[in-house]
């Protein structure tokens, strides 16, 4: 008989599959490296389109798409306390330990921390992106994670900066705050057998073609590049509003047969279209992290990058040129880069990436900070709203009511509908064994009364 | 006779089976609202009655004053609506299960009607057991697949047994249509069924 989980984790965020990014990505390889350690684990999430109930990923990932509509970017409307009932059937239905909610942007993520607090769960949060703090839909923010963040466990940021980012923006304090990078599927990101010719020397782009990307940048940096240099061409994979300048000025310096525009490019043929290339070129704006540049790395590309946000952090410097954000610097950058090119070697280069990254270790580290929260000291509502008021004039007893007003929600629930009526879901496991996969056995208690 | 009998505080179910389960034996399988639920029904069905009674009442004895008759009116149409909601709530619903013929889904209400459906075997290509989320709560259903049809057909129509009840009706239908869903449970697993 498997023994029990040692702990039962659930995942909330709005961000998941079918949609597809960088937190979905984190969430999902997370899950799957706690599942191999031998935890449970639950996501969360909203339901996309007809996706809607129960889906078991791979490994017995089992994930509740709950039938709440997103209103805006792929986020559910938020209802503050629409989606008590819900998390508490959850919470209960799995027997979960520990809810770890992921992005600051995601309403469902606050929600949920929120009720799972009230209820008594241990609650650890993980922040993915740098935020601003002068414009007003950034200060709502902030103000809206300073609630959430003033009681939970613990939090996690994927770089030092965001580390620094996050803490200034929810004034949490930084003890409590553990910085875990992400990492890279190193088994799926690999050079090419056989490295392209560097005759012709190709750096390739792909991100979202948006201004916080730099899609501006590259407007300014590829003319200039393939002016200088005659021996090298480019490929921008990735779709988005900043297409249409890309394409004019394609047209503008006659560079249709020096730089190919992909379009969006699905994240099982990023790789194939990295290792056609021997340069990447990361131009955003801002960045906590940038898995992007680890995927490059792992196929053995050179990375030139803006040095912005948690960027420097992620590569060593061997592996990595910097510039500002600034069309000349970043001119300045390529040239260095095409000049060491020739030391570069994408195997080792590999073999480097896969000892420095890899989601084994982010699951260990992430199980620490689990095992932290769960020595965290149960505190009474009393002791909780204490922390509330610090958060504002106002706002702190405003948040002080709306949390008194869940407490008082979750009593009616629980008199409406006891803890003992909502029943425990079977751990169901998945094992392969001649292609079938359902593993379920259910134990008949001795409840058999002759009527 | 009754083999099995499960119960908690909202449902009864109740297995009738041959002393000697022969391959040809009739299944029945019950699932019964407990006693509480149904006496609230019947309480709410003479509340109806008695509203009517009063609605007629206030009419007829205290006069033709507005606000009396809209009163009246009131409690007549209340007392109207309620009596049509009892004949929506409840008794029994039963899964009846003759092998290598079919199955029978009955649901009996309170006030007397019974509402079946046959589904005969061929038709019936997979019971199972599903996990129904909706905006606010989480429940198991057991569900059939049928030949020629889209959507899944839910086997207790109005009532929601929890999955105790549910799982040996599952492993019923599963004998009786001929899969064999042992051979699928390769790797048991303790589950230990709270009440």
């Amino acid at each position: 008989m498997a023994e029990p989980p040692k702990l039962r984790v659930l995942m909330v965020s709005d961000f998941f599959f079918p949609n597809f990014g960088g937190v979905e990505n984190h969430i999902y390889y997370l899950s799957q490296c706690l599942l191999k350690l031998g935890h449970k684990v639950v996501v969360m999430t909203h339901a996309y389109g007809n996706r809607s109930g129960v889906r078991y990923m791979t490994g017995g990932l089992k994930v509740y798409y709950v039938p709440w509509r997103p209103f805006v970017m792929q986020t559910t409307f938020p209802t503050v306390y629409g989606t008590l009932p819900i998390v508490r059937s959850i919470l209960r239905r799995e027997k979960i330990t520990v809810v770890h909610g992921h992005q600051a942007f995601s309403t469902l993520c606050h929600e949920a921390l929120m009720h799972a607090r009230t209820m008594g769960y241990k609650v650890v949060f993980t922040d993915h992106s740098l935020y601003g703090f002068a414009d007003v839909g950034s200060i709502h923010m902030n103000k809206v994670l300073q609630f959430s963040l003033a009681d939970i466990d613990q939090a996690i940021c994927v770089s030092h900066t965001s580390k620094e980012n996050t803490v200034l923006r929810s004034g949490l304090s930084p003890a409590k705050v553990f910085m875990i990078p992400n990492a890279v599927d190193t088994a799926m990101f690999k050079p090419a057998s056989v490295r392209p010719s560097t005759e012709i020397i190709t750096i390739v782009v792909i991100s979202r073609l948006v201004y916080r990307k730099g899609a501006d940048l590259l407007v300014e940096v590829i003319p200039e590049v393939c002016r200088l240099y005659p021996n090298v061409r480019f490929v921008v994979g990735g779709d988005g509003p900043k297409h249409v300048r890309l394409e004019e000025m394609r047209e503008k310096h006659s560079l249709q047969d020096r730089v190919e525009m992909l379009g969006a490019v699905p994240h099982s043929r990023v790789r194939s279209v990295l290792v056609t290339g021997h340069i990447f070129l990361n131009s955003s704006l801002t960045e906590a992290f940038c898995i992007a540049i680890l995927e490059a790395a792992s196929c053995g590309l050179l990375t030139v990058s803006t040095r912005v946000g948690g960027v420097p952090e992620v590569l060593p410097d061997d592996m990595v040129v910097l510039a500002e954000p600034d069309p000349d610097d970043m001119v300045r950058a390529i040239e260095k880069a095409i000049s060491i090119l020739p030391s570069v070697n994408p195997e080792e280069m590999h073999n480097r990436m896969k000892k420095l990254y890899s989601w084994q270790d982010v699951a260990k580290r992430t199980e620490i900070v689990y095992d932290r929260a769960l020595k965290c000291s149960n505190r009474n509502l009393l002791e909780r709203l204490s922390r509330f008021l610090s958060c504002g004039a106002w706002a702190g007893k405003l948040f002080c009511m709306v949390m008194i007003l869940d407490y008082l929600l979750w009593r009616l629930l629980q008199l409406l509908q006891p803890d003992e009526d909502i029943e425990e879901a079977p751990d169901i496991r998945l094992c392969h064994q001649r292609g079938v996969e359902v593993s379920e056995g259910l134990k008949e208690e001795d409840k058999v009364r002759n009527g | 006779m009754v083999s099995l009998s499960l119960s908690n505080k909202r449902y009864t179910y109740i297995h009738e089976s041959e002393s000697k389960p022969t391959r040809e034996a009739i299944d029945i399988h019950h699932v019964i609202i407990n006693g509480g639920r149904a006496t609230g029904y019947a309480r709410r069905r003479g509340l109806g009655f008695f509203l009517v009674f009063l609605a007629s009442s206030m009419y007829f004895l205290l006069g033709k004053d507005n606000p009396v008759r809209t009163l009246s009116w009131g409690c007549l149409l209340s007392g109207f609506l309620v009596m049509l909601q009892s004949r929506k709530f409840v008794n029994k619903e039963s899964v009846i299960i003759m092998p290598t013929f079919g199955i029978q889904l009955e649901t009996q209400y309170l006030s007397g009607k019974t509402v079946s459906r046959f589904i005969p075997i061929g038709k019936i290509l997979k019971p199972v057991l599903v996990e129904c989320v909706t905006p606010i709560t989480c429940y198991w259903s057991l569900s059939l697949f049928l030949r020629g049809e889209e959507q899944l057909t839910l086997v207790f129509k109005e009532l929601r047994p929890p999955l105790k009840m549910l799982v040996p009706i599952w492993k019923a239908l599963c004998a009786a249509i001929g899969t064999d869903h042992q051979s699928e449970t390769l790797a048991e697993e303790e589950y230990n069924v709270s009440s």
